[in-house]
């Protein structure tokens, strides 16, 4: 992990939880695995501060903590990638509300909020939420078990039975979706405030499963990359292909045309659909490695034909292809004077996208012509640089948000005290005019102003999301190396 | 006795050069030695040339008018403009005569001078090199290294007719393939339509008359090439040929280059601290208020 992904984490932890836990989370981030007092002597903060903010970090899965050497005292460190993920939560939820509907996401919502959750307090919760009757809540049970069903969520594992100063905690693998037991008498109880909710004796945690997510994701890029590259039909049998094969009525074609598409997908160039047996007139399979290595490499490519323009990106397909390239083929080769495709393969080679290898001569050992020069490719390289590169854009992208919020700190505030005052005359039954004056209190040249910091707003946060999207594709390649 | 007129008559009907086994098979009734005594004789005087081609010893007719144009003068000319003589069609560079003659350089550019005014030789600049000049005999057609083909004009590339090529074999097959998208009959059927060779984009290309040269298939798959190479279309070998198809690419633009900070040149130079940095980023402010 960079300095980088330092800068961003130390920025999401503020953002969301303040600059205490910000202080903290940074701390572990710099010193690694620490202990509660050492980390109180350099961040110099309160004992109790320090506390609660590693509670808060637990609480949300951001830091865990082991037992140290001694077993009296406990070591803590930070959870990197869970926080990074945490730019991701607007995602899982849009997912869940395509895949389930409305209470499942209202669930994962509670969870990754709370980050983690009894049974009991999941379904009452949404069940409050929602406002809905007592007869309802089998209801919503059974979305909460369908949730477990499908693995979107798991249990928390518990501490160990041993008596121990610092508990450890079991992985136990089969456990981790086993329904639990919901009385249902006693919620519909609890529900109806007969008996406090604290006696239902509920000591099952859940806590959200990321991978089960970001498996949905990662199969949700392939189709469309499939859609684009061949049509809809082709899209819809990748997804066909990893179920069983059901005759859709919204895909008439692929019904008609299914052996059609296997061959021609299996034939493409991409390979990343693959035979690999006869068994059932020919098996099948996806190369996820090879999906996500094409698509690695077109996002770098789109990289460098945004950055640098069409020639360059033909230069660097050129290498792609040849693996090995001499100075002078790629002038002939794709066709660029020499002068250009000289500049641009050196500038390509200043931004660490190729690579050069010069190869000895043996006989001659002066002059110019002393060596080969050969243009290569290392993509890991260039992918881990990228990932760099989306990290940097993270970063500005929040700094210049907090720096807006910043600038105009003195207009926000006074939208929000304007806003309050409205609320509160509202809710004492003033009339429409009193609410217009109110409102007035806003100038219109404060109110265009209000709507471009909106604007700026929403477009640093769609580029937050977005960039997030590039991030999950290089990870996702740098997973199947 | 074999004439030699009989000898160089039949060198002069092979440009490419004659065996002594032809020359043997062309005049059945003479002896070994007197063709032997006519050849030596032709070799003397120079209307006869010998070289050795995979092994074999073949003879050329040399014209004996252009060396006796050469004649005219003096011995380092003679020298220089059989080393340039030598180096055919291809040419040969200043500094590659001055290491093969020993003459040095204001010698070597007198004497070149001299042969350039007596139009003996000539100086072609060549592609590879836009500085380097390489001379070759008068009358030669430089060959297409040098000259570079049918892409360049006056040592210049000419990248803007290569760039409107290129875009018109894509627009063919983009048609193309929408065309045999639109026929339906299948996505295997669509696929195998969609293919081009090179001779159909090159009629296509002819019959645009766009291009003042005559371009050969070779040029067009070469052109071709780049098109695959800007990813827009893929090429499969079929035959002895290559087949072309334009594809689609897997992603849409992605997150990274929507923004400013994906393309930005500076972006090595950017930190939170510094002149650069995203507080006051130019090309940020920018993207933001554009709507």
């Amino acid at each position: 992990m960079s300095s980088q992904v330092g800068k961003v984490i130390s920025l999401i932890l503020q953002e969301r939880f303040g600059p205490v836990i910000e202080k903290v989370g940074t701390f572990l981030f710099q010193y690694g695995s620490n202990p509660l007092l050492y980390i109180k002597r350099t961040t110099d903060l309160p004992l109790g501060k320090v506390k609660e903010a590693l509670c808060v970090l637990i609480k949300h899965r951001l830091a865990i903590f082991k037992p140290n050497k001694n077993e009296n005292i406990a070591n803590y460190s930070l959870c990197i990638e869970n926080i990074l993920l945490m730019m991701r939560f607007p995602k899982y939820l849009s997912l869940i509300k395509k895949k389930f509907g409305d209470e499942p996401e209202m669930m994962i919502e509670e969870l990754l909020q709370n980050g983690y959750l009894t049974t009991s307090e999941i379904i009452l919760r949404v069940a409050e939420k929602l406002k809905c009757d007592v007869n309802n809540l089998p209801n919503v049970r059974d979305k909460f078990v369908s949730l477990i069903i499908a693995k979107y969520i798991n249990r928390l594992p518990l501490p160990s039975d041993e008596e121990k100063p610092v508990p450890i905690f079991g992985t136990n693998e089969t456990e981790l979706f086993t329904l639990p037991k919901i009385d249902m008498k006693k919620l519909a109880q609890a529900y109806a405030n007969i008996i406090p909710k604290d006696d239902l004796g509920d000591n099952v945690f859940w806590v959200v499963n990321y991978d089960r997510f970001h498996q949905d994701m990662r199969d949700k890029c392939l189709v469309d990359a499939f859609i684009k590259r061949f049509d809809e039909n082709a899209g819809e049998f990748l997804l066909e292909i990893r179920d069983i094969v059901r005759k859709k009525v919204v895909y008439p074609n692929l019904v008609t045309f299914f052996d059609q598409y296997v061959t021609v997908i299996e034939q493409d160039s991409s390979q990343i659909i693959r035979k690999f047996g006869e068994a059932s007139g020919g098996s099948f399979q996806i190369h996820l490695k090879e999906a996500y290595t094409q698509l690695a490499w077109e996002l770098v490519e789109q990289v460098i034909l945004e950055k640098f323009d069409s020639k360059a990106a033909r230069i660097f397909r050129l290498v792609k292809l040849k693996k090995f390239v001499e100075p002078d083929q790629i002038q002939q080769l794709a066709m660029i004077p020499s002068k250009e495709a000289k500049k641009l393969s050196y500038l390509l080679l200043e931004e660490n996208f190729l690579k050069l290898q010069e190869l000895k001569k043996p006989q001659s050992n002066t002059g110019p012509n002393k060596s080969f020069t050969l243009f290569y490719i290392d993509l890991e390289s260039i992918v881990r640089n990228l990932l760099e590169l989306c990290y940097k854009t993270l970063f500005n992208a929040m700094t210049r948000k907090s720096h807006e919020r910043f600038v105009n700190k003195r207009i926000i505030d006074k939208k929000q005290r304007v806003d309050t005052i409205a609320m509160g005359m509202q809710a004492q039954g003033a009339t429409e005019e009193q609410l217009a004056d109110i409102e007035e209190m806003i100038t219109p040249p404060e109110k265009e102003m209000l709507d471009k910091i909106d604007k700026k707003m929403k477009k640093l946060n769609i580029e937050e999301l977005e960039i997030d999207g590039t991030i999950f594709l290089l990870q996702m390649y740098l997973k199947y190396q | 006795m074999v004439e030699e007129s009989v000898i160089l008559e039949l060198v002069k009907n092979k440009p490419d050069g004659i065996s002594n086994d032809d020359i043997k098979e062309a005049i059945p009734d003479a002896k070994i030695e007197d063709i032997a005594v006519a050849i030596n004789k032709c070799l003397k005087t120079g209307s006869l040339e010998l070289f050795q081609n995979k092994g074999k010893l073949l003879y050329k007719f040399k014209d004996i008018s252009q060396k006796t144009a050469a004649k005219g003068s003096d011995n380092e000319e003679k020298v220089v403009f059989r080393i340039i003589e030598e180096a055919g069609n291809k040419g040969i560079w200043i500094r590659d005569i001055r290491f093969k003659s020993n003459l040095n350089m204001t010698q070597l550019n007198k004497v070149l001078k001299s042969l350039e005014t007596k139009k003996y030789i000539k100086a072609v600049k060549s592609v590879s090199a836009s500085k380097k000049k390489v001379y070759m005999l008068y009358d030669l057609e430089p060959d297409s290294t040098v000259t570079g083909g049918a892409w360049y004009q006056d040592q210049d590339f000419e990248s803007e007719f290569v760039d409107v090529l290129s875009q018109q074999c894509l627009r063919f097959l983009t048609e193309k393939a929408e065309e045999a998208r639109k026929q339906g009959g299948g996505p295997l059927l669509a696929r195998n339509k969609s293919y081009a060779t090179a001779i159909d984009v090159h009629k296509f290309i002819s019959d645009l008359g766009i291009s003042k040269v005559s371009l050969s298939i070779n040029d067009i798959e070469s052109i071709l090439y780049t098109v695959v190479l800007d990813n827009n279309a893929e090429r499969t070998v079929s035959g002895d040929g290559y087949l072309y198809r334009a594809i689609n690419r897997f992603l849409d633009p992605i997150g990274l280059v929507k923004t400013t900070c994906g393309v930005c040149p500076i972006a090595s130079r950017c930190a939170d601290t510094g002149l650069i940095n995203p507080k006051v980023c130019e090309y940020l402010t920018e993207w933001l208020e554009e709507s």
